[in-house]
């Protein structure tokens, strides 16, 4: 078949940026339809990307690249632009657009009493673009690139509300936790242009260079390298040690939460890490700091979920275990089960989010604790939440479970350790989502105000979102596996594993039913708290990590540009001043010199003549 | 030493010298230090007269009678009328200016000790000029006929400045 | 001999030039400078006497020099006065008017 929609592919990421460039440029006279333009550009990217998609379905394995414009050239090394589609790609793609699409749909009736809703939408378009970008990059520069720029933006809409003072903390702290992943990624990418054949960033030549192990290249440069590129795929995906950021980003708006911190950027880094598996594959140190830190980050932040109060933040708890997932998954090398789950992940969480969006609209609130009774007046936003929050437990036949299930059956074979932390952080998940459910939905109302249900352009995101919530599983169930060909190329057999399955059935259950019992009479009153053990505490406070990284981190750095700052107060800008004084010194003697006395200028002329003089004689005598 | 000394001494027209540079510089000194103006003339006059009587030893008679005529007699007093004609209290001590007045006095000694040695370094052949009765009469015959242009020059320039100095002194209104 | 009568201009000359960068009030400022003018001048006689080619002809020239020194000095004069019914003052050091 023809690639006729691959070769004009370059044009999806295209619409949001025109889509951006035109909203920046009207600025607050279109805030009463800023949003359709938004809408209108993404939806033309969506169009063009699920061609692409089918396209890529029917078509052949064949990656289609176009990498002619020359961006930079020193020397005989060029460094080219161009893009790459790919089936990975594609899926990505599509993900991303839709997501983007739904998300701008809800945030036109989310947003539309904001003042700057015309900058929100720009912004939005931007990230789209980024976001796009990075996905069709045809190599690892051009990807860094958008990398950063989806970084800004996430910096931009986190601190949106910037007249918050906890969101302007939260932009910085996304921004500077993120640069820290990202400074790893750099220095990985100059590795990487130092030791290929021809510098050469291309993914392509990526992949063949290291899939055919052909580049002389030490061992152990390989594992630097990769481990370079897993600590700026930390960054952005929030595992463990630079999670930090992620809980705090949900201090911007809902929409925003649902489409970069949890369904596409943070992605990012998981798709990074598939994007160059082939440097990963070669370094077996590598995948086994991926699985491990992944499964870390899994159980971990799935804990830490359990005592949460913020809704949002007990979400991007979530997200951070599931990233951490999707890592795990791609440590033991579970390819395609990682791509799965981030697939089916990016469609259940946005649901979850853009839910929890919708109750925050009703309420304006955000603690589950002054929640409750939602049930039974906003009947779509609890269903459609009900079906995410089965979907993140592992609940058959919902999407999560197929792919968690994935996962689960890879850990189960590679490594036996790893799938009892799976299985206990898919416990947790099924834990605290039942809490949350239970504490946020039912019950009787303790916000004081009655909810009512969101408008129909919010609620339609969350039916989409829901359906393909529970669709989107079964194009790779153990009995249906022509995803892993698509991705791969290679024939996967068919892996079914009873007893995993019924494992992880059992252990998804046991939490839903542990949550229910536990918090069923708790949802009754809001004092339920009130017996905290430290087990408890520690968990509400996220194992004191933000303390940590204060008192470790963040004080000794502070006292450093303290002292630098002195430094340069003090001794540099001493040396400045002096320098500068004396030319000060120099002229005031000049000035005083030139004080319009006849003579004053009788007497310098004197002294002048006299030195002139000496200078003649004494040139005579030495 | 002292014989050459004494020579000098016995000689009078040295004697002369001396006593005459020895007013000369008496008059400059107190030309500077006296308080009222009017002595400060009087020191100055005293000075352009014995300079005239250097001239005369200097066998320029001629010109030693012009600076009489004009240095003590007309310059003395077209001073003492600009004296007249400003205010001149000393009451009002003016303010020190030490830095000044010490690096004056430090320039004014180096710049006398670089001439002072030009003096001394040079070599001058002992030749005199010899000696002519009709000073003034040579003077005349030279003025006009070799340096006649110079001459009339200086008379327009005497005009000038005479008529530029009425101009510059006298009231705006008038 | 003629040593001494240099020596004796450079002696009335610097004091003429001391006095002519010290003094504040401006006639004495003019004095002064008549001083260095004669300082000049009996140097020009000196040399018309005892110099390598003596002859009248620095008579003639100090002649001239008189001349000039007495126009300047009336022109002095004249602006003394001018700039002292304007300023109300014959202090040199009030006189800073080139500073502007």
């Amino acid at each position: 078949m023809e690639t006729v929609f691959s070769q004009i592919a370059w044009l999806i990421p295209l619409f949001p940026l025109i889509a951006f460039i035109i909203l920046i440029a009207i600025g607050k006279q279109g805030n009463k339809w800023s949003s359709y333009i938004s809408i209108g550009f993404t939806l033309l990217s969506f169009i063009l990307a699920f061609l692409v998609l089918i396209e890529r379905l029917n078509g052949t394995m064949d990656a289609y690249t176009w990498n002619e414009f020359d961006w930079l050239s020193f020397g005989d090394i060029s460094i080219k632009l161009g893009f790459e589609i790919n089936n990975l790609n594609a899926m990505m793609l599509i993900v991303v657009t839709l997501v983007s699409l739904l998300v701008n749909l809800y945030s036109k009736a989310y947003m539309k009493d904001d003042a700057r809703i015309t900058v929100f939408f720009s912004y939005i378009s931007l990230f789209t673009f980024s976001m796009l970008g990075l996905v069709i990059s045809v190599n690892l520069l051009e990807l860094y690139i958008f990398w950063e720029l989806v970084g800004v933006c996430s910096f931009l809409l986190i601190g949106f509300w910037y007249e918050k003072e906890s969101a302007k903390a939260a932009a910085k702290k996304a921004f500077i936790v993120t640069r820290i992943g990202d400074v790893g990624l750099f220095i990985a990418i100059l590795l990487l242009f130092w030791y290929m054949p021809n510098h050469s960033l291309d993914f392509t030549d990526i992949h063949n260079a290291f899939s055919t192990n052909s580049i002389p290249i030490e061992a152990w440069v390989v594992t630097l390298i990769a481990i370079l590129i897993f600590v700026g795929a930390m960054g952005k995906s929030g595992q463990f040690p630079l999670h930090t950021w992620l809980p705090d980003a949900m201090e911007g708006p809902t929409p925003i939460s649902a489409l970069i911190h949890a369904a596409t950027m943070v992605a990012a880094g998981v798709y990074l890490v598939a994007r160059t598996y082939d440097i990963f594959l070669a370094s077996s140190i590598a995948m086994e700091v991926v699985a491990y830190v992944g499964g870390f980050t899994a159980i971990f932040a799935a804990t830490i979920a359990i005592a949460q109060n913020d809704f949002k933040r007990i979400l991007a708890y979530s997200t951070v275990s599931q990233l951490g997932y999707m890592m795990l998954a791609l440590g033991i090398g579970a390819y395609t089960a990682g791509i799965f789950h981030l697939f089916t992940h990016a469609f259940f969480k946005a649901l979850l989010f853009l839910g929890a969006g919708s109750v925050i609209h009703a309420l304006h609130k955000q603690d589950i604790r002054e929640m409750g009774g939602i049930w039974k007046s906003m009947k779509v936003t609890s269903w459609t939440f009900v079906i995410g929050a089965l979907a993140l437990s592992g609940i058959p036949p919902f999407s999560g479970f197929w792919s968690k299930e994935a996962i689960l059956t890879e850990a189960y074979i590679d490594n036996k350790f790893l799938f009892i932390i799976g299985i206990t952080a898919a416990f947790f998940t099924a834990f605290y989502m039942t809490r949350l459910f239970k504490l946020a939905f039912m019950g009787d109302s303790r916000a004081g105000n009655a909810p009512k249900e969101s408008p129909f352009v919010m609620t339609l995101p969350l039916i989409v979102l829901c359906v393909l919530a529970i669709i989107a599983g079964f194009v790779f169930t153990p009995w249906t596996s022509w995803l892993g060909e698509w991705l791969t190329g290679d024939v996967v057999e068919e892996h079914t594993n009873w007893i995993v399955m019924i494992i992880s059935i059992i252990v998804a259950l046991a939490g839903i039913v542990l949550g229910w019992i536990m918090f069923g009479e708790q949802s009754k009153s809001s004092q339920s708290h009130n017996t905290r053990n430290w087990a408890y505490k520690l968990l509400e406070n996220r194992y004191y990590i933000d303390e940590l990284y204060h008192w470790i981190i963040v004080k000794p750095l502070r006292g450093l540009g303290l002292l630098l700052n002195a430094i340069d107060r003090f001794i540099v800008d001493g040396i400045v001043k002096l320098t500068a004084n004396i030319m000060l010194g120099t002229g005031r003697v000049g000035t005083s010199v030139q004080n319009g006395q006849v003579q004053t200028y009788g007497l310098v002329t004197l002294i002048g003549f006299i030195i002139i003089i000496a200078a003649m004689l004494g040139r005579r005598y030495f | 030493m002292l014989e050459n000394f004494k020579d000098f001494l016995l000689n009078g027209e040295n004697l002369l010298f001396i006593f005459f540079s020895m007013l000369v510089i008496i008059g400059a000194v107190f030309l500077i230090n006296l308080q009222k103006v009017v002595h400060m003339v009087i020191a100055l006059a005293t000075t352009f007269i014995s300079l005239a009587g250097l001239y005369v030893l200097l066998e320029a008679e001629f010109l030693a009678f012009v600076q009489v005529l004009i240095y003590a007699g007309a310059m003395t007093i077209l001073m003492i009328f600009g004296i007249m004609m400003t205010k001149h209290d000393r009451q009002n001590e003016e303010p020190k200016r030490p830095l000044h007045n010490g690096l004056l006095l430090l320039g004014s000694i180096g710049f006398f000790f670089i001439i002072y040695l030009a003096i001394q370094e040079a070599a001058f052949p002992i030749q005199e000029f010899t000696s002519v009765e009709e000073n003034t009469e040579l003077i005349g015959i030279d003025l006009f006929t070799w340096h006649v242009i110079p001459f009339e020059l200086v008379s327009v320039l005497l005009t000038v400045a005479f008529i530029g100095a009425i101009i510059v002194a006298k009231r705006e209104e008038d | 001999m003629i040593s001494s009568y240099l020596t004796l201009a450079a002696v009335l000359f610097v004091i003429g030039l001391y006095g002519a960068l010290s003094k504040k009030n401006a006639v004495i400022v003019l004095l002064c400078i008549e001083l260095m003018l004669n300082a000049v001048n009996l140097n020009l006689i000196a040399f018309a006497k005892f110099g390598i080619n003596p002859s009248l002809k620095g008579q003639i020239f100090s002649l001239f020099n008189i001349t000039i020194a007495a126009a300047e000095a009336a022109v002095g004069i004249a602006i003394l006065i001018a700039l002292y019914r304007n300023k109300a003052t014959a202090n040199v050091t009030e006189m800073n008017s080139l500073k502007k």
